[in-house]
């Protein structure tokens, strides 16, 4: 069982592992081990409600050449933290290289395609007057001037001042977009900042002191990322985090580099895992038109 | 270890590091501007940019020019080795790999005669009339393997591709269409919104005319009667056995050919196709009748 979890998983997995082995430290779920064989009956427990989550069903599988990526369930039911299965994380979204690079493109963009320049300045000729010669070119003693509202004049016009609005608006490559995605959550993951729930559901308090004090337990930072699969939220995880600053609550469509990075940690359903891999992965997969063509074309024949 | 070794690593080394957030990022250090304007490394007239020394100092004498005496490039007589190079008709080709290729995976349905609408509704091959392409250069790679048994019209070929073609129990033609014609067959959609009728294919110019009424070479203005010899004798010649088109169960499609003035199968020349309305709308005037005429 070791041998399968990721060296970065480790040293957390080892920890958890030998506090869920032991029945004294509380109620262990039914379905316990599946994964690996027979059950020890002392093991079973009749209270628990559901049996503990090893296994997905990948739309896309991986290749097996790498090594799937591990990651607790957790449950929002208490404030401790409670383990209620162990999924494994696609490697093609969860281990890919963190391309820094990358998500700053994605951050630039997302900061620039939305950010409209208004600043505006008025030139000589789109100022009032201005027409007449302040004072003959010749014998006056001064300098020569033709406009009040030359660019040289305290109240005149602005020479290549600001012409807003201006948009900064670009498209950015679909392929980038998803690179984007993977990076974060390939480095979140490495960085401990994802967590995996069974679901929004299982949070028994609309009280934000019960989140507080869970977000404290767990060491979840200040500000948490909650990502459903729907838009419809349960109605305790929606009033616990109604105007609480740095919680909140996303469907999986809205997911993004920017806020991803914004909060400090990333909470999945999932639900919500499931349709990331999912999306991302048919993306990637697609069918592209350059598949089909032949790259190895000879020289046009001109006759 | 999992993953490559450099993306393990990378993941390895984040754990050390503080936490990746909108404020800790970085481009690539090729893409960052380089600076403008005053400052202790960029002096001088140009800010450490080019400044255009001729708009500085004012014109020169054209390139080439030697004082008044006759210029080298105009004393030697010239070599046309390019001349009216930009007036050949050019045929951007197509492999026969390609052909089978886009068969197999469904793109293309043998089923029903392929011409040049065919291939360009697929997206892989495309020509360009404005550039001077005269259609679809059928090439010989992938001759091997090639297993389909279609009927195709193609614009250029060569022997060994028709024998190909004619050894599977399909049939081939090179048929000549103009820039306008052309037009119309590379974006159906597009022309068919424009509304206007169905150009009538003009016939092929004089320095072609002799390669497309050809029966070696499939013309299709060749006589039909000379074609089909020529099928048996390219069979002959390179020792193949030449099926029979008769007994064939697909010789109304294998058969069926384009008129020399026609554009699209099933379509005339003249007509508008009303995509909107889905209608397709006739010519009743006796005079444009005849002017459409084959």
């Amino acid at each position: 069982m070791f041998g399968l979890i990721s060296p970065l998983l480790r040293s957390t997995v080892t920890k958890q592992w030998t506090k869920v082995l032991n029945p004294a430290q509380g109620p262990i779920p039914s379905g316990f081990l599946s994964s690996l064989g027979t059950i020890p009956s002392r093991l079973q427990s009749s209270e628990s409600k559901t049996g503990l989550i090893t296994e997905r069903n990948y739309r896309f599988p991986p290749s097996g050449f790498v090594p799937s990526r591990e990651a607790w369930v957790e449950s929002l039911e208490t404030i401790e933290d409670k383990k209620v299965g162990l999924v494994p994380l696609h490697p093609e979204v969860f281990a890919e290289f963190p391309r820094i690079d990358v998500i700053h493109t994605n951050i630039k963009w997302q900061t620039l395609y939305k950010h409209v320049d208004y600043s505006f300045a008025r030139t000589r000729a789109e100022m009032p007057g201005g027409g007449r010669k302040p004072w003959p070119q010749k014998k006056s003693g001064r300098a020569r001037h033709g406009s009040i509202r030359s660019p040289l004049w305290k109240g005149g016009g602005k020479a290549k001042g600001p012409r807003g609005p201006k948009t900064y608006f670009y498209l950015f490559h679909a392929d980038m977009r998803s690179k984007g995605l993977k990076a974060v959550l390939s480095a979140k993951l490495a960085q401990d900042d994802i967590h995996i729930v069974d679901s929004f559901e299982s949070l028994p308090s609309e009280d934000p002191k019960f989140l507080d004090a869970l977000t404290a337990k767990r060491n979840w930072g200040l500000s948490v990322l909650f990502v459903d699969d729907t838009d419809f939220m349960p109605k305790n995880i929606a009033l616990a985090c109604h105007r609480r600053p740095g919680f909140t609550l996303m469907p999986v469509y809205g997911l993004n580099c920017y806020s991803m990075l914004k909060h400090e940690t990333l909470v999945l359903t999932l639900a919500a895992l499931n349709k990331i891999e999912e999306r991302i992965l048919t993306f990637d997969r697609r069918l592209k038109i350059r598949d089909f063509r032949d790259n190895t074309r000879p020289p046009v024949k001109k006759i | 270890m999992s993953g490559p070794k450099s993306t393990d690593l990378a993941l390895q080394l984040l754990r050390k590091l503080p936490r990746i957030g909108i404020g800790n990022l970085k481009p690539l250090p090729q893409f960052k501007s380089k600076p403008y304007g005053r400052g202790p490394r960029n002096t001088g007239i140009d800010g450490g940019r080019n400044y255009p020394e001729q708009q500085k100092k004012g014109s020169q004498p054209p390139m080439g020019f030697e004082g008044g005496s006759s210029p080298y490039y105009t004393r030697h007589p010239v070599q046309w080795y390019y001349r009216d190079h930009h007036l050949k008709r050019q045929y951007p080709p197509l492999s026969m790999f390609s052909l089978q290729r886009s068969i197999d995976i469904g793109l293309i349905d043998a089923s029903s005669p392929i011409d040049l609408v065919t291939l360009c509704n697929t997206q892989i091959y495309k020509i360009d009339p404005t550039q001077r392409h005269f259609g679809v250069n059928l090439t010989e790679d992938g001759l091997q393997i090639f297993k389909a048994k279609v009927n195709i019209e193609v614009q250029w070929t060569t022997e060994a591709v028709i024998a190909a073609v004619e050894r599977n129990g399909g049939t081939i033609t090179c048929a000549y269409f103009d820039p306008y014609s052309l037009a119309a067959m590379t974006d159906v959609k597009r022309f068919f919104e424009k509304g206007i009728p169905i150009p009538r294919r003009t016939l092929p110019p004089e320095n072609c005319l002799e390669f497309y009424s050809d029966p070696k070479s499939r013309g299709y203005l060749a006589d039909p009667a000379e074609v089909s010899r020529a099928r048996v004798e390219l069979a002959q010649k390179l020792g193949y056995q030449l099926p029979d088109l008769t007994k064939d169960p697909q010789y109304e499609m294998l058969t069926r050919r384009k008129d020399p003035r026609q554009v699209f199968y099933d379509l005339e020349p003249g007509w508008i196709v009303n995509l909107q309305d889905e209608v397709v709308l006739k010519p009743a005037d006796e005079e444009v009748r005849q002017y459409y005429r084959s």
